[in-house]
This record gives structure tokens, sequence and C-alpha cells, in this order.
């Protein structure tokens, strides 16, 4: 393996550096007589600094940050594949990047042909009926499905009995709170000894009282459930409706697909799945792909094509709009590209090596630390460091610091010392041969060892006891 | 297949590729992924060109805006936000290896609720309007009471988010009118609205028609302990009073403006301000500082107790991904253009369209003193011509802009019917008014 060694600097804190600015915006000096006197400021409290400076600030903290860039970057859940740089390219084109929402539809007419493509795109990869570009990431794609699944029961006027949605307790925490958000009690149900469903208890739970199943699958655990048809089948006897957090799939494109599990309302993670760079914690972008149940619902306009063009169809949605515009369309663009570059068999063959190399590092790891369920995995591995004795949060530190980013950890809940894995299709088999070997030292290391790291990043352990204490939120 | 994958495979005893889906029953097997196969990269490039090519239209001026404007991009705001150091890494949950990110937003946070005159910031929410949704549940979460005031011109697609962030919440929403004289808020409709029912009641700054609403200021004096959201546009505040000034509770704003590309509707940035002591009911990510074990100071996401990943079903939002991107870019636009350039860049506007106002006042058929109000950047003009007649007249002389009032606001006055926005940046050009000037002319 590299030695490893981030960059360290006493950077200065950005109101620190005032000097001079340098940059021209307007030439002319306007007179401030116009503003009504009584609305007036002087002047924005905005620091003053010359731009060399300002890039030079961020040039050192960029270097103070790892990255799908830097390296390997098993952050489960995430799926930090490789981020092309076409799409940046693309995504940077003049032509796209400076339209403005309001722009004519005539005017627009290779943006709006994107948008229609990847609907398509995305149809075709879920099996579903319809597609709203228009969430803005997977938590506000889950916010969607749930208000789409009110709207349909309140058509349907069973919004009344229909007060529960019903998750696993395995799923993540975005879906029991957008649930909540949607204004329903939710209702979690014990994973079984295989960290599947629990159908006896999904059986018990499920009634006309429940409006929706919320699930993953591949679940959070890496697990693909073989009961699935079997799972939408005690849903759907009920009236309920079943959703799909799609964060997972990146492990089963053109393998399988929600329209074919029986799923009614799915959200796709453009962020993960399609490669669309995570920006240090965003933007993301996630869709929402629906069946004909709910197809006229869905929020936003939708790309058609006519007869003399794309244009903006307004006509179904009656959930009126849940962003502003129609999504953010410098993430779609980007995720319409990966599409397109991977093709049918480029994208195939990515589940593939994805599914291979969680795989394949779970048998390495399972020595070490306990896989969470024995069995075939999909795009992640979870495993518990419960029986090594040693702390997940330190095995973190100890990876991050031999120049790796460490797996999440504590997460999904029914796993004690969870270190959860995923691989991703977008790296060697030397990567996971070196992170397996990290994995082995941290186990076989003293706890005393462990708590020293680490020491190569920019900064030491840091305290969030004292952050929460002292609550300093800016300066 | 690879020799390099079957090495793979082998090690796990699986023969093929396929044996990795033993697990997936055939009945539910996608038998073809119905796309193209793969193109090459080259190929791919040429084909965006020629999409993004057919935007082109490069003669046209632009008077579009309405929430998005074309301004200003300091080309060193691109290449901090392109390196690859921040683009390509996630949420900084190890900390120690994340510095650069965390810093980043603790300087956003910092600048931000300086900015909007608040006490704290959160490190970002997915857009302005999005936003507006958060403060609301936020008010209904801290006072527990059912109506929030809006203002009855608030842009639809606003509205809109609002009722759906607030469809799982029994609450209602209520308007308060605007002064067809000024275009600013009717403070007296609004103080007779409010009674103990009223958890929050909001206020735009420019409001949605353009005005600076100078009413604003009053607002608080007349809500009694009801909460005041604030929803502003960033760049007003090169030489506007700030949310903080005029006793908001909560301040929110559409961050798009400071950096971010038009980019057809997104990715852009929620801005989001309150009183300190209301941190904890707050929605979405903190960065906060601490020290490292050798007491060096460092950064971390704090008061995560708050969020959906550790409080789930009882989180104050289930937001998870966010734009912290583009609150770097928003945070490096400002700390280049500098104090100075703000407000330059505001004033700049503010004359912009007040230039605009007069240019066209010589035209009997167009009004352009539909207020008496100040225009920030959008300046609504009445037009006696048909919208259809409009946008063939404006396509005819090469302008963007003209954006029916009541496409984007559910109007309530007569006087508003024939109102056409028509929006000016410190981009906005002589030459602009003057084509502009002349096409409506032909009107
Ligand atoms: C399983 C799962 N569901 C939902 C989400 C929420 O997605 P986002 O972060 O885009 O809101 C995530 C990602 O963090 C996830 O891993």
């Amino acid at each position: 393996m590299m030695s490893f060694k981030q960059a360290k600097y006493d950077e200065p804190f950005i109101k620190d550096l005032q000097s001079r600015t340098t940059f021209e915006t307007v030439s002319e000096d306007y007179d401030e007589g116009i503003v009504p006197s009584v609305m007036l400021n002087k002047e924005p409290k905005v620091p003053v600094i010359a731009e060399y400076d300002v890039v030079r600030h961020f040039t050192r903290l960029s270097q103070m940050n790892y990255s799908v860039d830097t390296g390997f970057y098993p952050l489960g859940s995430c799926t930090m594949k490789f981020n092309p740089k076409y799409a940046d390219k693309i995504a940077s084109m003049p032509f796209f990047s400076e339209m403005h929402p309001l722009r004519p539809e005539w005017s627009v007419q290779g943006t709006l042909q994107v948008m229609f493509e990847l609907q398509e795109y995305l149809r075709e990869i879920s099996d579903m009926d319809e597609v709203s570009l228009q969430p803005l990431a997977g938590a506000q794609g889950e916010l969607t499905g749930v208000l789409l699944i009110r709207k349909y029961f309140e058509l349907r006027k069973e919004l009344s009995t229909r007060r529960e949605i019903v998750v696993p307790d395995s799923a993540h925490g975005t879906n029991p709170a957008s649930a909540a958000m949607g204004g329903f009690n939710v209702v979690e149900i014990p994973s079984n000894d295989k960290g599947t469903v629990d159908l006896d208890a999904l059986r018990y739970a499920v009634t006309d009282k429940t409006a929706a199943f919320m699930i993953t699958n591949p679940n959070t655990l890496g697990i693909f459930d073989p009961n699935i048809s079997e799972i939408a089948e005690i849903v759907h006897s009920k009236g309920a409706l079943l959703y799909y957090d799609g964060a997972n799939l990146n492990a089963i494109l053109g393998i399988t697909s929600p329209g074919l599990m029986g799923f009614d309302v799915v959200h796709f993670n453009l962020h993960k799945t399609f490669a669309t760079p995570h920006g240090g914690g965003g933007p993301g972008a996630a869709p929402v792909a629906v069946n004909r149940k709910l197809a006229d619902l869905l929020p936003g306009p939708i790309v058609r094509k006519g007869e003399s063009g794309y244009y903006l169809d307004r006509s179904n949605n009656k959930l009126g709009n849940i962003a502003s515009f129609y999504g953010s369309f410098g993430v779609l663009l980007r995720a319409w590209s990966y599409i397109k570059r991977n093709g049918s068999d480029g994208l195939k063959m990515n589940s593939y090596r994805a599914v291979l190399n969680a795989n394949y590092l779970a048998k390495k790891i399972s020595n070490d630390v306990r896989i969470s369920h024995p069995g075939l995995k999909k795009h992640e591995v979870v495993a518990s460091s419960e029986e090594s004795g040693k702390r997940a949060l330190d095995i973190a530190k100890f990876i991050i610091d031999a120049g790796m980013h460490a797996p999440t950890i504590y997460f999904p809940l029914i796993v004690k010392e969870a270190l959860m894995i995923e691989p991703t299709e977008t790296v060697t088999k030397k990567d996971l041969d070196d992170f397996a070997d990290l994995i082995h030292e941290a186990v076989t290391s003293t706890q005393e060892e462990l708590h020293k790291h680490p020491v190569n990043t920019a900064s030491g352990r840091l305290d969030e006891i004292k952050a929460t204490r002292d609550l300093i939120l800016k300066r | 297949m690879l020799d390099y994958d079957q090495s793979m495979l082998d090690y796990l005893g699986i023969k093929d590729f396929e044996g990795l889906f033993s697990d997936i029953s055939p009945k539910i097997r996608k038998k073809k992924l119905n796309l193209d196969p793969h193109c090459s990269e080259c190929k791919l490039l040429q084909e965006a060109t020629m999409l993004s090519e057919s935007n082109r239209f490069d003669e046209y001026s632009n008077f579009l805006g309405c929430g998005v404007y074309d301004r200003i991009i300091p080309s060193s705001v691109d290449s901090i936000v392109s390196r690859s150091e921040f683009l390509t890494a996630y949420t900084p949950y190890q900390a120690e290896i994340s510095q650069g990110m965390l810093q980043s937003l603790f300087e956003y946070q910092s600048i931000i609720s300086d900015l909007m005159g608040m006490d704290a910031a959160n490190s970002s929410m997915y857009d302005g309007p999005t936003a507006l949704g958060e403060a609301a549940r936020m008010a209904v979460r801290i006072n527990d009471r059912k109506t929030i005031l809006i203002p009855d011109n608030i842009y639809r697609n606003k509205r809109n988010i609002l009722i759906n962030y607030c469809a799982g919440l029994d609450v209602r929403f209520k308007e308060y009118s605007f002064d067809m004289k000024t275009g600013m808020l009717d403070l007296e409709d609004l103080s007779g609205k409010i009674d103990g029912d009223v958890s929050a009641v909001i206020v735009e700054n420019p409001n949605s028609y353009g005005v600076i609403d100078e009413n604003v200021l009053r607002v608080k004096n007349v809500i009694g302990d009801s909460l005041l959201i604030s929803y502003v546009d960033p760049i007003s505040l090169g030489v506007l009073k700030p949310p903080g000034d005029y006793g908001s509770d909560i301040a929110v704003a559409e961050g798009q403006q400071l950096g971010i590309h038009q980019n057809f509707g997104g990715p852009y940035l929620g801005i989001f301000t309150y009183r300190k002591e209301l941190a904890r009911k707050s929605p979405g990510r903190l960065i906060g500082e601490t020290t490292d074990t050798t007491g060096r100071r460092g950064y971390v996401m704090t008061l995560q107790t708050r969020e959906q990943h550790i409080r789930r079903e009882k989180a104050t939002s289930n937001i998870c991904t966010n734009q912290a991107l583009m609150g770097v870019a928003a945070l490096a636009y400002l700390a280049t253009v500098g104090p100075s350039g703000l407000r330059k860049i505001a004033l700049a506007t503010i004359h912009q369209s007040a230039k605009l106002r007069q240019i066209v006042s010589g035209n009997k058929k167009v009004q352009s003193n539909v207020f008496s109000g100040t225009s920030f950047s959008d300046v609504p003009l009445l037009i006696q011509s048909d919208e259809e007649k409009l946008n063939q007249t404006l396509r005819n002389n090469k302008i963007f802009g003209g954006v029916k009032l009541d496409r984007i606001i559910q109007n309530r006055y007569d006087r508003l019917k024939n109102a056409f926005f028509f929006s000016t940046t410190e981009k906005t050009e002589e030459t602009d008014l003057m084509k502009l000037k002349h096409a409506l002319e032909a009107v």
C-alpha cells in the first residue's frame, strides 16, 4: 500500500484573510439614492478578500478533503463510484448550463430532448410507466412518493383510514422520516434471521389501515429479498401500495427491476447508480417513476415529444410541484451522459462487477469480521466488528489514516458495530485486497493502538461532544 | 468477461457472472435491457455538443428572471467548485479526512448568516422554495399553531411546494393582500388576519411583484408572537436591509444568484437561517467548531440528533443529501465579489430596472409604472396585447422575456391581467433596453 499523509494546513478562517477586493463586477458607480431610504443598508457584511487569495484558500482546503478521485471510497449505501469526466465536460457546456428555466420551449429543444430521453431510459431500466424528473435528492424522491401515495388514497376517499406506512427495521432513516413528513404513522417491522422481510410480521403489520410498504431491494444489508413477489402480493392484497427506495439499484441494472418485482412507486438516486458526483454532500437528483395507477398524479411537467418538437406537458400533475422547475437539470444531464456512454451492455456489466466486488470483498474479510448474514451479496456487504472486540468507529479511523475512506458505520441499526461496505464496480482487485488487509490489521491491533488514529489526516480525532456543547455554528 | 473477473469469480467458487444472481428468481429476471449499446466518449461528446448547440440563440437579449437570474459568475467560482476533492467527495461523515469541506461549510454558515443578518445558518437545503417549505414546518414545530399567513401573490410553484411540504401537518394557509398602488404588502389586511392560531407570517423582499417592499419593516410589530419568516433575494442584500434587521425568526433565500449557473432549473441552493435559540428545532445539516485531541481547531457535523439517520420518523426533516457544493459556490462568490461588488451589482440591477421602466414609458400600449414601489430585478409591465402575439413580437425582435404574471402567480387582481415580467440584472445593457423599447413599439 501507498503511504498516506493528507495535507495539513493551519488554514485561516475565511474572515481572517481580509485584504482588498480585486475582482471587478460592475465598473460604473451607481447612485444609492435610488434605494428607498428606509430599506437602505450601507454595506453588506461580506469579507474583503483578493480573488487570488480566495482561490488559494479553497485550493488548500480542497487538499484537506478526501474524495473519490483521491482513492477507494467504500461508503456503504452511497455508491461512491468513479464520476466520469465526460459528464463534467457536458454539464459545463454553456448552452446547457446557461439556460434559464423559463426559456420558451422552442429555444431549448436540446435540453428537452435530454430530459425526454432520460425519462425513457429510466422507464426502460425500471419497467415503470411514467417518470417525473423533478425531485432533487433521494429523500425528496421519497417524500414525492409518499405524497403520491397520499394523493392516490385521497382521490379514492381512503386517506382517512389508511394512516400507516410500514418500513423494515433495516430501512434507511430517510424512509421513516419521509413517511412521517407526508403525515403517516410509521410502523416498523423486524427483519428475519436472514436479514430479509419477515413475511409473518409483514402479514400482521399490513392491514386495511396501511397506505404503503417502503423497502429497498437489495436491502441495506446488501441482500436481495427472495420473497419480493410474495411481499408485493401481501401488500397489494390489502389494497396498499409498494414503494421502492432506489438507492441500491446499482446491483441490478438490466438484471431485474422494480417494475418486475411489483412496485408501484420508485425513486432513483442519480448521484449513486448513475455516477453523478456527490459534491461533498450534494447536489443529487432523484427522479420518481410510477405505474399506471399513479401516472397522472406525478409532480412537475413531463417532457413529451410532439409533431413540432419536445414540449413540457403540465396536464396531469395533480401533485403540483415539489421543486421549482424541472429538477436538477445539471445532474440529470450527467446521468443521461452516463447511460448513453455505458449503454445496455455497459450498465449490465457495471452491475455484474459491482456485485462481484462486493462478494469478493465479503469473502476476503470474513475471517476478520463477522459478515452480518451469510450468502450472496448484491451491491454491498455489512460486517460486524463486535466479536473482534473492536469498535467500528476505531476501525474507521484506522482505515482513513491509511488513506482509504471508511465504510459507513453503525448503519443499518440492526447490526451491532456495523461496517457497511460498498466497493462499487470502479475499483481494482488491488484496492479490495488492500482494504481487506487494513481490516485485518485493524482487528488484530490492540485497542490502545487503534485509539491513536488518525494521525496522517488533516486533523486528529475531533471532539463531537464539545461541538454539541459549545454549539459554535459561525464565527 | 476478462481473466481479471474470472480470477475473482474463481476465488468465490462461482462459475460466471450470472452465478452471482442465483438469488433472483427467473420469474422476475429482465429479459432484455432495451437501450442502445454503449457509445464511445468521442461520439457522446459530439452528440452532446450538437444538442447543446441547438439551444444556442446568440443574438438574443435576455429579460428572463422571476427567481432565477443570469448574473456575473467569476471564473474563480467555477474553478473552485470543479476541484474534484470537493466535487467527488460526499457528506463529511469521517470528519478528520474531510476538513476541507467541513471548514468550507462552516465558513458558508458564517458568511451567509452575516449576509442575512441572522444568528445561524444550516449548511444548505435543496433550493429557495423548498427551504421555505421547511421554514413553515419548523414554525409549526416551534409553536404548534395551525395557520400560516402567506402573500396572495406568491409564485404558484412556491405555493405548491408549501402545500406539499405541509401536507402531513394539520395546517391551513391564509393569504394577505397587496396594495395595488405601491405594490407592497397591505399591512392593515395582514394585521387583521393575525390571531392566536397564526404560527407564522411569510413575507418576501423583493416581493413577487419585484417590488422592494418597505412594509416588511413593520410586519414584526403587528404579528404578536407569531413567527416571521422572510424570503429574500440574496443579491438585493447588497443594498437592502437584511431580514435579521426587521425581526425575522427564520429567513430563507434562493442562492442561485450567488455564483450558480441557471442550469435550466437546478441544481440551486436553499439558504436557511434563523435565530440561534431555534437551532434544535431546525432542519438540515449543521457544521460546528470543535478541537481535536491535540487541541487544534477543527470542524464536525453537529446536532445530528435532529436528523433522519438518528431520529428517523421524529427527525426535523427527511433531508440527507443536500446542496453542499452549491454552498461552496455561494461562499466563493461572496468572498470574490466582496461587499463593494455585491453592492454594485445590486445597485446596477435597480438602476437597470428603473431605466427599463423609463425607456418604455412613452409607449401608449405599455404601462410601465404599474406600482409606485421601486423594482429590484423583476419589472411588471401592463401591455395591451395577448400573450401569443407578444411572444411572437418578442421572438421576432430576438428577446427572451415577458413572462405573463398570471402564469407564475395565481393572480387576484383584474388590473394585473395583462402584466408581463421583464427582468434585469447587472448584465443588462443599454442596447438590450433599446431593443426592448423598439420591440414593444411593435405590439
Ligand atoms: C438506502 C438509502 N435510502 C435513501 C437515501 C436518501 O437519499 P438522499 O441522500 O439522496 O436523500 C440514501 C442515501 O443516503 C440511502 O442510502
